[in-house]
C-alpha cells in the first residue's frame, strides 16, 4: 500500500513539475510547489501560536444545515459536533473563498476575453523596469508565466484548490478551528494568485501603464462630469467592458461628446486604460450617484455592484445594462438581439438588459445615452427644495437606528430644514451609501436627494493606477526599509466603509510626511485624493509618486493588491536574493521577520477585503481594521505580556528569547484613525532593525502617541528597546528615564531572525541566509 | 431570550443569550458593589459632554473613584484621563483587553486576578456589542456590564435604549450616588 501511495505522489509531483516547467532552471523548485492546504499547515499552525484567532461571534447559533438552528451558546456543540469556534472558523473560510472565487473568477473571466482578443501566446512583458513579473505566482505556483495562457495554469489551480476548501465547510467535515483558520489563510494566499494573474492579464491585455511611476492624474468627484453631455456610468471591477467603451468612443471620434465615468474599482481600471475616463468615486458614493440620476446609462459588471441597480435606475430614468453574467438581475438576455432593436425597446420602453457581448454592450450604451441624455432633466437640488422637503423630517430617530455607520442624518436633515447646511455636509463625509435610513423614514423623507446639498461639487485628483512596484524601487529601498530606516511601508486598501471618509487621507499624509512609504489600492485610492490641504493640494499632487520614502502610490484596483505582497515578496527574492520559486515559506518568514510593512483596510466591507487581508497575515504582513471590521468575527492577536517572542538566529543557530512582540498583531481593529496610526507606526517594528532604523521607527511610535494619545511614554516603550542606541534622539532623556526607573535591562538584537528552525517545517535554517 | 432591540439594528441579537436589561441605578450599584474585582473598559465616545456640558468621561471616572475601580483607558483617553487627575491602569485597547480578560488565569490590570464584572462604557456601539460577544462566548468566568445610552444583548447586564439623554444621565447620578453611598 506505501508503494502505491508513494507511486500516486510521484505522479501528482510529475504532474506539477509538468504545470510548472520545472526542467527550466529559473532558480531550483522549492518545497511547496502549487501547495495544497496540508503544504503549508504548519506555518499557520506556527503564526497562530503568537497570534491566536481572537472569535467575536456575530450568532449564538449555526443554521448552514436542516440539523439546526443549534445553539452553539456555554460550551454546546450543534448536532454534527461542531463547536462556537469551528464554526467561526468555518464561516470566516466561506468568506474568505467568497473573496477569493471573486477576484479567480475575475481573473478566469478577463483571461478568456484576452486570449480570445489576442491569443494564449501574447507574451508577458511589463516593461524594463520589471523582470519579475508575477512575484505571487512564482512563490506560490512555482510557474514563471510567460504568456497569457500561462496565467490560466494558475487560475485554474486556484479553480481547483476553491473547490478542495470549500468541500471542507459542508456539515460533517472540518471540526477544528485552527484548521479552518489554516485553510482561510490557503484560501487567501490563492486570492493574491488570482489577483496577480487577473492585473497582470489586464496589464498586458488593456496595454495598462507599467514599469512608470509618473502615470497621469485623472480627475475625480461628480463636480467634474458634464452633466449636459450624455453621461455612460461603469460600476463594478471588470474592465472588459469599459474599455471598449473607450474603444467605441475613440473610434466614433466622439470622446469630446460623452461623459464616461466610473465608480468602484471599475473607475480605476476604466483610467488605466484612458486618463480622459473620471472618477466619480468609491464604492460609499455609488446609491447617491445612481438616485441623482445623472448617469443617462449604467453598465454593470461584477462585485460590490448595487444589486437593485435595475430598480434604483428605473426610478430616475437612467438605463442599465448588465454586463457580466455573475450580475443578470433577472434581465432579458440581449446578447444575440438585433444591437437596432436592443437600443430602441432601451430608449422607447426604458427597458434594461443583459449583454453579455462587451462590443455589442458598449455600442448600446452609447447610443442610448445619447439619445435619452437629451430628454432627462438632470438638475441638483436648490439650497430652497432642500429645505422644503428636509421640512418633513420630524427628527424621529429611526434613521439613526438603522445607519451602519451609527449617526443621525435626522439632526443633519433637521438643520437643513432650518437653512442651515454645515451639518449634512459634515454627516456626507460619515455616510457609507447604503440608503437604508430612507427605506425606513416613516415620513418618506428624499434623504439622498437632500443630501446633494451637502456632497461637495468640489473637483478633485487622483493619480491612476500604475501596476507593480519595479524591481528597480526594490533595490533602491530593500535595503532601508529591512534595516528601518524607511520606516515601513504603509498599504492603505479596501472598501469605503470607514468611519469618516477623510480619515483616509488624514492618514496618508501623516505617513507620507514622515517619510513612510505609502501604497493605495481600491476604494482606499481614490478616497485619498478626496481631499484637499490648505493649498488646494491633494496628497496625489503633494506627494511624489514613486515607491520612496515619502512617496504616495496608487497602485491600482482591488486585484492591485497582489502587487503589495508582490512587492514584499520582491523585497525578499531581488534585495535579500532568497530564491522565491514555490518557496512560499520562506518568503513569508522573511517578510513577518524583516519588511516593516503594515496593511490598513479602514473600511473593510466585503468578503475580498477578508480575503486580501488574510492572505496578507499569511505573508507576515500585519494588517489594521476599522471599527466595522470587528463585524468579520475573527483577528489574530498576541498576548505582548505572555506570547512566544522566540525566534531563531539563524546566524548563530541558536534560538533567542527576545520578549520583542513585533509585529504585536497582524490582524487588529481599531476604534480611531488616532489610535489606528500610532498602533500603524508600532506594527512596522521588526526584529532585524538596525538601532538607526529601530531609533526611526521608535521616533515615529513615540511621537504619534503623543501626537494622539497622551503625553506620556507608550506604555509598552520598553519592549522595543532593544539597547541604548535604539533610544530616538528626541526621547533620549525621557526614555532612558523611564527605563532606569522600571529597571529595563538591555538586550542583543538578534543578528538574523526567522521562525523557521522554532518549529516542525521540510525548510532547512539554511534556506534562510542569504 | 429578550425581546429588546437594540437601538442600533446591527446590533440585533441573532441567537438566545441576551443581556437583562436594568433600570434601576441601585441594582447596578449592587451588582459592581457585589464584584469582587470589577473592572471600567472606557471608550473614545466619553470625550463626548452630556447635556449638561460635563464631559461623559467624568461620570466614569467619579463611578471609578466611588469604588477604586481600575480603569482601561482604550484608543485616545489616556491622555483626556490624566488631564482630569486620574491614572489609567490600563491603555489596551478594547479587542486587547477582551483578549486577555478571556483568560481565566489573567492577573488583571492591577496584578491581583482576573476580573469578574467589566463594565464597557463610551465603545462605538457595534465593536463595543462585538467586543462583548467574546466575553460572552469565551469568558464564562466573568460578567459584563455597559452604561452607555443604548442596550447592548451581548452584555450580561445591559441599560435599556433610553430616548432622552436627561434619563440615562440621571441614571449614572443616581449609580455614582449609590456607589458613593456603599449601596
Amino acid at each position: 500500500m506505501a508503494e502505491v501511495a508513494e507511486k500516486r505522489l510521484s505522479i501528482k509531483l510529475q504532474e506539477i513539475h509538468k504545470l510548472i516547467r520545472a526542467e527550466i532552471p529559473w532558480e531550483p523548485v522549492g518545497p511547496t510547489p502549487m501547495p495544497e492546504p496540508p503544504d503549508l499547515r504548519s506555518w499557520d499552525m506556527r503564526l497562530m501560536k503568537t497570534y491566536a484567532p481572537w472569535y467575536a461571534p456575530f450568532c449564538d447559533v449555526c443554521c448552514l444545515c436542516t440539523y439546526g438552528k443549534c445553539d452553539l451558546t456555554g460550551g454546546k456543540r450543534g448536532a454534527c459536533g461542531i463547536d462556537l469556534s469551528a464554526q467561526q472558523g468555518r464561516i470566516i473560510l466561506l468568506a474568505c473563498l467568497m473573496g477569493c472565487s471573486a477576484h479567480a473568477a475575475h481573473g478566469g473571466h478577463i483571461l478568456e476575453y484576452l486570449i480570445e482578443k489576442h491569443g494564449p501566446d501574447k507574451k508577458i512583458d511589463l516593461g524594463p523596469f520589471i523582470e519579475i513579473e508575477a512575484p505571487n505566482i512564482r512563490t506560490v505556483l512555482g510557474l514563471k508565466p510567460e504568456t497569457l495562457g500561462d496565467l490560466k495554469v494558475a487560475i485554474e489551480y486556484v479553480y481547483k484548490e476553491i473547490a478542495h476548501l470549500l468541500d471542507s465547510t459542508h456539515t460533517g467535515q472540518e471540526g477544528s478551528y485552527l484548521d479552518y483558520e489554516s485553510k482561510a489563510l490557503h484560501a487567501s494566499m490563492l486570492d493574491h494568485v488570482g489577483m496577480e494573474a487577473a492585473d497582470l492579464a489586464q496589464i498586458v491585455g488593456f496595454n495598462y501603464p507599467s514599469s512608470v511611476a509618473d502615470v497621469p492624474l485623472v480627475e475625480m468627484g461628480w463636480g467634474a462630469i458634464d452633466k449636459t453631455k450624455p453621461v455612460v456610468l461603469v460600476s463594478g471591477h471588470n474592465p472588459a467592458t469599459s474599455t471598449v467603451v473607450v474603444d467605441y468612443l475613440r473610434e466614433h471620434d466622439l470622446e469630446d461628446n460623452v461623459e464616461l465615468c466610473g465608480i468602484c474599482c471599475t473607475a480605476l481600471e476604466t483610467t488605466r486604460y484612458s486618463d480622459r475616463a473620471k472618477i466619480v468615486g468609491p464604492l460609499s458614493r455609488q446609491l447617491f450617484f445612481m438616485r441623482a440620476g445623472i448617469a443617462d446609462v449604467i453598465m454593470t459588471d461584477e462585485q460590490c455592484i448595487r444589486t437593485d441597480t435595475p430598480q434604483e435606475a428605473s426610478k430616475v430614468g437612467t438605463a442599465v445594462i448588465a454586463c457580466l453574467d455573475k450580475a443578470m438581475y433577472g434581465l432579458e438576455d440581449a446578447t444575440d438581439m438585433d444591437t437596432e432593436d436592443i437600443v430602441r425597446r432601451m430608449v422607447e420602453n426604458k427597458e434594461h438588459f443583459a449583454i453579455l457581448d462587451s462590443t455589442k454592450a458598449a455600442e448600446v450604451a452609447v447610443r442610448v445615452a445619447m439619445e435619452i441624455a437629451p430628454q432627462r432633466r438632470k438638475q441638483w437640488i436648490t439650497t430652497d427644495e432642500a429645505t422644503e422637503l428636509a421640512k418633513k423630517c420630524t427628527n424621529c430617530g429611526i434613521c439613526e437606528q438603522v445607519c451602519p455607520n451609527l449617526f443621525s442624518i435626522g439632526e443633519g436633515i433637521t438643520e437643513v430644514a432650518k437653512g442651515n447646511f454645515d451639518l449634512i455636509k459634515k454627516q456626507f463625509n460619515l455616510c457609507i451609501g447604503c440608503g437604508k435610513c430612507e427605506q425606513e423614514c416613516p415620513n418618506h423623507v428624499p434623504i439622498f436627494r437632500i443630501m446633494q446639498v451637502g456632497a461637495s461639487m468640489e473637483t478633485w485628483k487622483a493619480r491612476v493606477g500604475r501596476g507593480p512596484v519595479m524591481d528597480t524601487e526594490i533595490r533602491n529601498v530593500g535595503a532601508p526599509i529591512t534595516l528601518g530606516t524607511i520606516p515601513g511601508v504603509i498599504a492603505l486598501v479596501g472598501c469605503s466603509n470607514y468611519p469618516d471618509i477623510d480619515d483616509i487621507a488624514d492618514m496618508v499624509d501623516e505617513f507620507a510626511r514622515r517619510k513612510y512609504i505609502v501604497v493605495l489600492t481600491g476604494c482606499a485610492a481614490m478616497v485619498a485624493g478626496m481631499k484637499k490641504d490648505a493649498n488646494g493640494l491633494t496628497v496625489y499632487e503633494k506627494y511624489p509618486p514613486d515607491f520612496d520614502a515619502g512617496g504616495v502610490v496608487n497602485i491600482g484596483s482591488c486585484v492591485s493588491n497582489a502587487h503589495i505582497s508582490g512587492a514584499a515578496i520582491k523585497i525578499a527574492n531581488i534585495f535579500a536574493a532568497l530564491p522565491l520559486r514555490a518557496n512560499y515559506e520562506v518568503m513569508a518568514d522573511y517578510v513577518l521577520n524583516r519588511v516593516g510593512a503594515c496593511g490598513v483596510a479602514w473600511g473593510a466591507m466585503s468578503q475580498k477585503a477578508a480575503s486580501i487581508g488574510t492572505g496578507f497575515n499569511r505573508l507576515g504582513v500585519p494588517v489594521v481594521l476599522g471599527p466595522h471590521s470587528a463585524k468579520y468575527r475573527r483577528l489574530f492577536l498576541s498576548r505582548k505580556e505572555e506570547d512566544d517572542w522566540r525566534v531563531m538566529d539563524a546566524r548563530k543557530r541558536e534560538i533567542v528569547d527576545t520578549g520583542e512582540p513585533s509585529p504585536e498583531h497582524i490582524a487588529y481593529v481599531a476604534e480611531t484613525k488616532e489610535k489606528a496610526m500610532v498602533m500603524i507606526a508600532k506594527l512596522c517594528i521588526r526584529k532585524n532593525d538596525t538601532p538607526q532604523g529601530r531609533g526611526i521607527k521608535l521616533n515615529h511610535y513615540v511621537s504619534l502617541y503623543k501626537k494622539y494619545i497622551a503625553k506620556g511614554l507608550p506604555p509598552d516603550i520598553q519592549l522595543f528597546v532593544r539597547r541604548d542606541a535604539d533610544i530616538p534622539l528626541v526621547y533620549k532623556k525621557e526614555i532612558r528615564a523611564y527605563l532606569q526607573e522600571i529597571g529595563w535591562q538591555p538586550k542583543e538584537p538578534v543578528g538574523l531572525p526567522t521562525l523557521i528552525g522554532t518549529y516542525p517545517s521540510k525548510v532547512p535554517l539554511d534556506a534562510v541566509i542569504h | 431570550m429578550s425581546a429588546v432591540i437594540p437601538f442600533h439594528r446591527v446590533n440585533v441579537l441573532t441567537g438566545l443569550k441576551a443581556a437583562r436589561v436594568v433600570e434601576d441605578a441601585t441594582e447596578y450599584a449592587n451588582l459592581i458593589g457585589k464584584a469582587k474585582r470589577p473592572l471600567l473598559v472606557l471608550g473614545p465616545l466619553l470625550l463626548r459632554s452630556s447635556t449638561e456640558g460635563k464631559l461623559l468621561l467624568e461620570y466614569a471616572l467619579d463611578i471609578a473613584r466611588a469604588r477604586n475601580i481600575p480603569i482601561c483607558a482604550t484608543e485616545t483617553l489616556p491622555g483626556k484621563v490624566e488631564e482630569l487627575g486620574a491614572k489609567p491602569d490600563s491603555s489596551y485597547d478594547a479587542v486587547e483587553i477582551v483578549n486577555a480578560l478571556k483568560d481565566p488565569a489573567w492577573k488583571g490590570v492591577r496584578k491581583e486576578g482576573n476580573h469578574d464584572l467589566v463594565i464597557f462604557f463610551g465603545i462605538r456601539s457595534d465593536l463595543g456589542n462585538q467586543s462583548l460577544s467574546v466575553l460572552k462566548h469565551y469568558a464564562p468566568h466573568l460578567k459584563t456590564m455597559t452604561l452607555c445610552k443604548y442596550y447592548f444583548p451581548n452584555a450580561s447586564y445591559s441599560l435599556p435604549n433610553f430616548k432622552k439623554d436627561e434619563k440615562w444621565q440621571a441614571f449614572l447620578e443616581s449609580l455614582i450616588d449609590n456607589l458613593k453611598k456603599g449601596v
